[in-house]
């Protein structure tokens, strides 16, 4: 609004600032209102306002800035009413639709095809890593630990794994460009999942089991190195189209 | 007292350190004193566990830990009988335990061979269970020739009559001829059970083998179908599938592939879990 050109026009748009003229009611007098209840309302408020202020100001009570609320009451009232609506759901839904329970497992007997949920698949596939069990030779060709127990080691390493991920590397990046290597690690864990999950049904794969086991540990470390070559080779590409843009919006003085 | 020192300290280094040793000792306070609560109201005191030598079917491959426990058998009027070892009375650390254990063949044969899996809590183990011992059909037979048969029956020598060219097309014909089933599992809830299984093989092997000339019988041999992996039930030349993993003439578990080959008795020394307590 720089130019006096533009003055006459009256801009619909907000950007106009129209100046009180002597006529028009400032902020306060419009509060003030000064009859029937709009009156009583300002005086019980500004009434109950100044003595608060008094009462501040003979208080040592320092103001701070509130950091947070405190647990008890705040935090808990609310945690409380939602638990207790998501309980309150949970058995509105058992009671309105309860589960079909099927008849009790036969424990004479393993269906020929036994699986958990698709999800754990991962877990399962750890439970098959026997041929990874080092046999020691200074124990006389024995294992150190069961193939039972090193399965189930295997799920402590690698959900240990997993969760100390965020802790390694907390970079802002957004991109997987501007971190070759930690998205090469993600690209390869992806592809980790589906092989371990794959291993898992290795019973109903149609494919020699011995190459699917060594597939599913070489897969996922190709995966990475291809993942890292390209993006490595991409970054220079990537930064020079994003500075570019950058300077577009903003070229340098 | 400066104002702002009232309520909220200077937040330190220090401050937090020892914020963080207090609280997380107070975490592990709680936490050992719930566990040993639990474990002290939950506990039960079991009897009759311990190590033992038990003779299995060798486990050649897979996740599994050990061979599956062979149960000694003989034949009584043509029926196939498993052996249940007289019960005797024993001190165990000022403890009187039931055991039941006889010689077979030059080794100890012990009912503990089948303390493993949760079997240790059935009826049908604990040694002084009056049951009359002999294999009998279960609910659900695995095999096509037993599809006539009823729960309940017992397993008669006759029904084994073509165990020499006998074949369900999985694998080798001729191999022998199995049969599924439970054992000591009368008229209780937790069914023990067991896989027999005749052929000319073991009848081989029964010749210059001490403990398979006295736990078997007429080639028939018998074993407790638990797996001792995470205690599913194998077969014996039941899915197709097996021919994958190079058991289509071997014992086969369908949960995580392991095999066992029940033409090879191997000693396999195991910890059994403790029976439940009186």
């Amino acid at each position: 609004m720089s130019d006096t050109d533009n003055d006459s026009e009256v801009a619909a748009d907000g950007t106009g600032i129209v100046a009180p003229d002597d006529e028009t009611p400032t902020w306060r007098e419009r509060k003030e209102r000064t009859e029937g209840l709009s009156r009583l309302t300002y005086e019980y408020f500004e009434r109950a306002r100044r003595e608060d202020q008094d009462l501040r100001i003979e208080s040592d009570y320092v103001e701070r800035d509130v950091l947070a609320f405190p647990t008890w009451p705040h935090e808990m009232v609310r945690n409380l009413a939602l638990t207790s609506f998501f309980v309150g759901m949970i058995l509105f839904l058992a009671s309105a639709l309860p589960p079909h329970i099927g008849a009790p497992a036969n424990s004479t007997q393993t269906p020929a095809v036994i699986l958990p949920d698709w999800y754990l698949y991962w877990s399962f596939g750890l439970l098959k890593l026997g041929p990874l069990n080092p046999e020691l030779s200074l124990l006389g060709g024995t294992k150190l630990v069961s193939d039972r127990a090193y399965g189930v080691v295997a799920n402590i390493i690698v959900v240990g794994f997993i969760s100390i991920v965020p802790f390694l590397n907390k970079g802002a990046a957004r991109r997987p460009v501007e971190q070759p290597f930690w998205a090469a690690l993600g690209a390869g864990g992806v592809v980790f999942a589906a092989t371990i999950s794959t291993l898992a049904v290795k019973n109903l794969v149609p494919m020699d089991t011995h190459l699917l086991f060594d597939l599913a540990f070489l897969l996922p470390i190709v995966t990475a190195c291809l993942s890292y070559a390209v993006l490595k080779s991409m970054r220079e590409g990537y930064m020079f189209e994003l500075n570019r843009r950058y300077y577009r919006l903003r070229p340098p003085k | 007292m400066p104002l702002d020192e009232d309520k909220y300290p200077m937040e330190s280094g220090r401050r937090r350190f020892v914020k963080g040793v207090v609280g997380s000792a107070a975490l592990a306070g709680v936490g050992t004193g719930s566990a040993m609560a639990i474990g002290a109201t939950t506990n039960s005191s079991g009897v009759g566990g311990g190590t033992t030598q038990a003779m299995a079917i060798e486990n050649v491959d897979g996740p599994a830990p050990r061979g599956m426990p062979i149960i000694p058998l003989t034949i009584e009027n043509g029926e196939l009988k498993g052996v249940w070892p007289e019960v005797t009375e024993s001190k165990e650390d000022g403890q009187t335990v039931k055991v039941a254990e006889t010689d077979m063949g030059g080794v100890t044969y012990s009912t503990q061979w089948f303390q493993y899996c949760g079997v240790q809590t059935y009826p049908g183990t604990q040694p002084e269970n009056d049951q009359d011992n002999f294999f009998r059909v279960g609910s659900n037979p695995a095999y096509d020739w037993m599809s006539d048969l009823s729960a309940g029956d017992k397993l008669t020598v006759d029904m084994f009559d073509d165990y020499e060219e006998w074949g369900n097309g999985i694998g080798q014909s001729g191999l022998g001829k199995p049969a599924t089933g439970r054992w000591r599992s009368e008229d209780v809830d937790q069914t023990m059970p067991i896989q027999v299984i005749r052929s000319p093989r073991i009848e081989e092997q029964a010749q210059d083998d001490e403990f398979l000339s006295a736990a078997t019988e007429q080639g028939f041999l018998a074993w407790l179908n638990k797996c001792t992996h995470f205690c599913c039930v194998p077969g014996f030349k039941q899915l197709e599938g097996s021919a994958s993993f190079d058991a289509e003439d071997k014992v086969y578990c369908q949960c995580h592939q392991s095999v066992y080959n029940p033409f090879s008795a191997v000693q396999t020394p195991f910890v059994a879990l403790p029976r439940p307590g009186e």
